[in-house]
């Protein structure tokens, strides 16, 4: 007999099963949609008109980036609260009710999207997944991301209630990694949607549905960045989860250090809703001194990343050495790569290091002239969300589908290509993008090819990077197909008996050596709260007082901004410098230099 | 907690790296001067805009003697003014805002790169040394025609260089036997005088006037055009003002005596 | 069948004290030294050769580096 996850909790597998087929379904849909954008783009194939572009892209966007996405969280989630606390969710009927909302959710914001293909339906919402007022959507559409967010809020009631049922019957006992793990991304997501949940209910809705007569652009946007850069570590968190608990096993080693994994994951929970305003890094109307700030939080918010590679791939290391590698780099050949899941997740890595790169070019300040919403940005996140998120979720699969179904994988072979061709494809596409964009082709658009500009090239051409970037689309786009004739052909198969027990990886380095602070949720939920306060009530004031609340009348509020920025920037490190830890001491050596350059900068 | 010896030099040369960049952009801001685009312009309404004096009538505007501003609007799908023309060595600052949703004022290839947002005013200083055509393009999706939006901006040198306005008044008609008068008014945008002439050439005959003109100034030069100048083989008789290199045409109908609706003075245009 | 990790494979059984991760140290001095050359050439070279750039107002203090 095995002990799979559907023999532990066989009502709670069928959630997990519900949810990832949810985000398979968009995963298809939304793929489809990326090769025919590609294809159009690049003037390789176009079957439609330029217009419809914009709603391709919208569907796109929003099916890959939201519904894919947090589709598979919930229910790696799911699993990983199950699983590491060794008990069933509270109450069965409340999980089914959150996945239904979400799927409601999506459904409603769906219809006024694709509605945007047909005109004899008078609905569309081709706003793109960032719905920048003032272009406008369908109020269904804000309505269906309300449902859908909602959904997911509850689901995080769910893992909490897990959690403190299972820490009354053990008191004293250390929170177990992966719930860790899910409960810290949690807060962070509950502190995220607020500013989303704000934008829509206080504004977009009420403006879509003609009660409000018009919005202050600047504010909606800057509410939307509140929440746009934490969702980012939303699709994050789970992938690094999935780096730091199931990696190390399937390289046959042990996690390196359950200590830093969890500094990592507090790290995260403080530091990523404070930076949105680096998504804003040319928009008239926000201070200069505001956007220093951002990109101090956002550089240091660089450090929980770099400490993931280190203790990931030392965990890879160490299965490869108890596998028999030796050597500086001859280790690597002892690791399982003829494993897809494996070898997916490693590649889905390998890709997340080349993204840093360009994160960090993004993440600089001034040179954003030379990047901002050009097709570097497009190629920056097919690298994050794309691959290290995408294909680390599609690999994990492999190993999941067996666990929630009971049946085996239908082919190994065919797995192990795929994750290969996403990689290689993504490889093509990516850096032809990336390529593109510092020639100033811009990003969300159907027809780059303009009467009265040209893009020049140092090296190469326009045309050679179009070739690239079309053939890298249609390399994923086979990928995508083998990836679901897996998925569904295992739902053919019958069960078997022999498949490998749930579980995750051991650490080499425990919870036990972990500071007990480190659990302490509260206050780093506190500290984080601080900190959003700090970055974000200034830069809101500021543009309330400019633009006005709903528009551009001005309403006066009695703060003078000049004055108050510095003892915004003051406060701001004030509160940095009380996090424990491995960035507290240099962060405040460095605070009054900083502070004093966002003075200069100002 | 115990961190492996590895991973604490690696957690420095993290702090290295974060701090590196961190001074390198500090750098590009404080030692370079590259300044961000901020919150200096005050805020305008967008349904306003024609109303407005910076906006009112999209522009470049010479302040200083290398120096210039720019008033741009971005509205769905296109730039005011297009194309922008500004001199070589000059020190041009753009102010641009959208009339309706927001866009953005790219010029591909460059660093000048800005969102344009209702309701807020961005505001860029560059300098531009040596002629050249610049594309620009709107990077930030605003509609169905968001491709189509597109602008440029032209250096060009300086001693093609000029914020001269020009306008002729003519007449559409003349009486067949009738004198005609063509008035041509030349307006100096320019902070710095400027000598030229202002040429009328009609029927095949061409007359010249000079003009001089302080910065700022404006001046209206007015031609008699003779009925002799007038007898064309066509009743339509075209004419041409040149003023440095604008250039207004137009024609004049003369109309045969005993024709009804006698001609006044209707036509106007304006470059 | 979906077996990820052979238990047969693995040879020894490495524990906490008696690791070293040489080979991520050597690893991740390489990224780190790709990082600051990558870091560089897009800063010095990309952006700055990529003129004209927005300058503050008043100060020319772009000249030098502004021109080609
Ligand atoms: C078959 C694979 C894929 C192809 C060929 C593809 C292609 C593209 C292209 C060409 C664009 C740029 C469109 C433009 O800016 O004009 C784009 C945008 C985007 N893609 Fe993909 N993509 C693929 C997979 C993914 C995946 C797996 C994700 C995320 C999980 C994703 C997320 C996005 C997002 C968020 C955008 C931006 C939408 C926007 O600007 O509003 N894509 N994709
Ligand atoms: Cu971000
Ligand atoms: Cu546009």
């Amino acid at each position: 007999m095995s002990n799979t996850y559907l023999d532990q909790f066989p009502a709670e597998a069928k959630v997990v099963r519900a949810a990832f087929y949810s985000s398979f379904f968009a995963l298809a849909i939304g793929g489809l949609f990326g090769i025919v954008q590609t294809l159009h783009r690049t003037d390789v194939y176009r079957f439609m008109d330029s217009a419809d572009y914009y709603t391709v892209l919208t569907a796109h966007g929003v099916l890959l980036a939201i519904t894919f996405t947090i589709f598979f969280l919930v229910g790696v989630f799911t699993w990983a609260v199950t699983t590491s606390l060794d008990r069933g969710v509270e109450n069965l009927r409340f999980t089914w009710a959150w996945y239904g909302l979400m799927v409601i959710g999506t459904a409603m914001a769906a219809i006024p999207i694709f509605a945007g293909f047909t005109d004899s339906i008078d609905m569309s919402a081709s706003v793109l997944f960032t719905f920048y007022a003032p272009l406008q959507g369908h109020p269904l559409f804000y309505l269906g991301l309300v449902l859908f967010v909602v959904g997911t809020w509850l689901a995080g009631v769910d893992w909490f209630r897990s959690w403190r049922a299972w820490k009354a019957e053990h008191p004293d006992e250390r929170i177990p990694l992966p719930t860790f793990m899910v409960l810290t991304t949690t807060i962070m997501w509950y502190i995220a949607t607020l500013g989303v949940a704000a934008a829509i209910l206080l504004f977009l809705l009420p403006w879509s549905l003609g009660l409000i007569e018009s919005v202050n652009p600047l504010l909606t946007r800057t509410l939307f960045w509140f929440f746009g850069h934490p969702v980012v570590y939303f699709w994050l968190m789970p992938t690094y989860m999935m780096w730091y608990v199931m990696l190390p096993k399937f390289s046959g080693g042990k996690l390196f250090s359950d200590p830093l994994a969890r500094v990592v994951f507090v790290l995260f929970l403080i530091l990523s809703v404070p930076t949105g305003i680096h998504h804003q890094y040319l928009d008239p109307g926000i201070a200069e001194g505001f956007k220093f700030i951002a990109m101090t939080n956002t550089m240091f918010l660089l450090l929980p990343s770099l400490l993931t590679a280190f203790t990931v791939v030392a965990s890879m290391e160490h299965g490869a050495r108890q596998r028999g590698g030796t050597g500086y780099f001859g280790w690597l050949k002892a690791l399982p790569w003829r494993d897809p899941v494996f070898t997916g997740m490693a590649l889905a890595g390998l890709m997340f290091a080349a993204a840093g790169f360009s994160g960090m070019v993004n993440a600089g300040m001034n040179i954003n002239y030379l990047v901002h919403n050009t097709f570097w940005v497009v190629g920056h996140f097919h690298l994050t969300v794309g691959t290290a998120v995408a294909l680390t979720f599609m690999a994990v699969t492999y190993w999941f589908l067996p666990q929630i179904t009971g049946k085996a994988l239908w082919s190994r072979p065919v797995a192990l290509v795929q994750v290969v061709l996403w990689f290689v494809g993504m490889t093509f596409m990516s850096n032809a993008m990336h390529r593109a964009g510092l020639l100033g082709v811009p990003r969300r658009t159907a027809e780059p090819q303009y009467e009265g500009v040209t893009f020049e090239a140092a090296v190469g051409s326009v045309g050679e990077l179009n070739a690239q970037i079309a053939l890298g689309g249609v390399i994923l786009t086979i990928s995508l197909v083998l990836f679901f004739a897996n998925v569904i052909a295992t739902g053919f198969n019958g069960r078997s008996d022999e498949l490998p027990s749930n579980g995750y990886a051991d650490a080499l380095s425990g919870p036990e050596d972990a500071p007990l602070v480190l659990d302490n949720l509260k206050l780093w939920t506190a500290i984080a709260i601080v900190l959003v306060i700090f970055a974000y009530t200034f830069p809101l004031l500021s543009i309330v007082q400019r633009g006005g609340l709903f528009g551009p009348e001005v309403i006066t509020f009695p703060v003078s901004l000049e004055s108050l920025a510095p003892i915004a920037a003051a406060l701001e490190y004030g509160g940095l410098a009380t996090v424990d830890g491995v960035a507290s001491a240099v962060t405040g050596a460095l605070e009054p230099g900083r502070i004093a350059i966002a003075e200069v900068v100002r | 907690m115990n961190v492996h010896t590895y991973e604490k030099l690696w957690l420095i040369a993290a702090m290295v790296l974060i701090v590196g960049f961190i001074a390198t952009i500090t750098y590009g801001s404080v030692g370079l001067g590259i300044a961000m685009v901020g919150d200096q312009q005050e805020t305008v309404e967008p349904t306003e805009l024609a109303d407005d004096e910076r906006f009112g009538e999209p522009r470049v505007e010479q302040i200083g003697d290398d120096e210039y501003e720019v008033y741009v609007v971005a509205q769905t799908f296109s730039f005011q003014p297009d194309p922008i023309e500004v001199p070589e060595n000059s020190q041009v600052t753009f102010h641009v805002t959208a009339r309706d949703v927001i866009h953005s004022f790219s010029l591909a290839g460059t660093n000048v790169n800005t969102m344009v947002i209702p309701g807020e005013v961005a505001e860029m200083t560059v300098e531009f040394d040596d002629p050249e055509v610049y594309g620009v393009v709107c990077n930030e999706y605003c509609g169905p025609d968001h491709h189509n939006m597109e602008g440029q901006v032209h250096v060009v040198p300086e001693d093609e260089f000029d914020l001269t306005e020009v306008s002729v008044d003519a007449p559409d008609e003349v009486d067949a036997g009738e004198s005609a008068t063509v008035d041509v008014t030349v307006e100096n945008r320019m902070l710095d005088g400027l000598e030229t002439t202002a040429e009328l050439e009609i029927g095949g005959e061409t007359s010249v006037e000079e003009v001089a003109l302080e910065g700022g100034e404006a001046t209206e030069v007015t031609f008699t055009v003779d009925p002799e100048t007038l007898e064309a083989d066509d009743s339509d008789v075209e004419w041409a003002v040149t003023v440095d290199d604008h250039e207004e045409r137009g024609t004049v109908t003369v109309i045969d005596a005993g024709d009804e609706d006698g001609g006044d003075d209707g036509g106007e245009t304006d470059e | 069948m979906s077996q990820s990790i052979d238990e047969s494979t693995q040879t020894t059984e490495i524990g906490h004290d008696e690791y070293d991760p040489v080979g991520t140290l050597a690893l991740i001095g390489l990224y780190f030294l790709i990082l600051v050359a990558l870091w560089i050439f897009v800063y010095f070279v990309e952006f700055l050769g990529n003129d004209p750039t927005v300058v503050t107002g008043s100060a020319l203090l772009l000249a030098g580096v502004g021109h080609r």
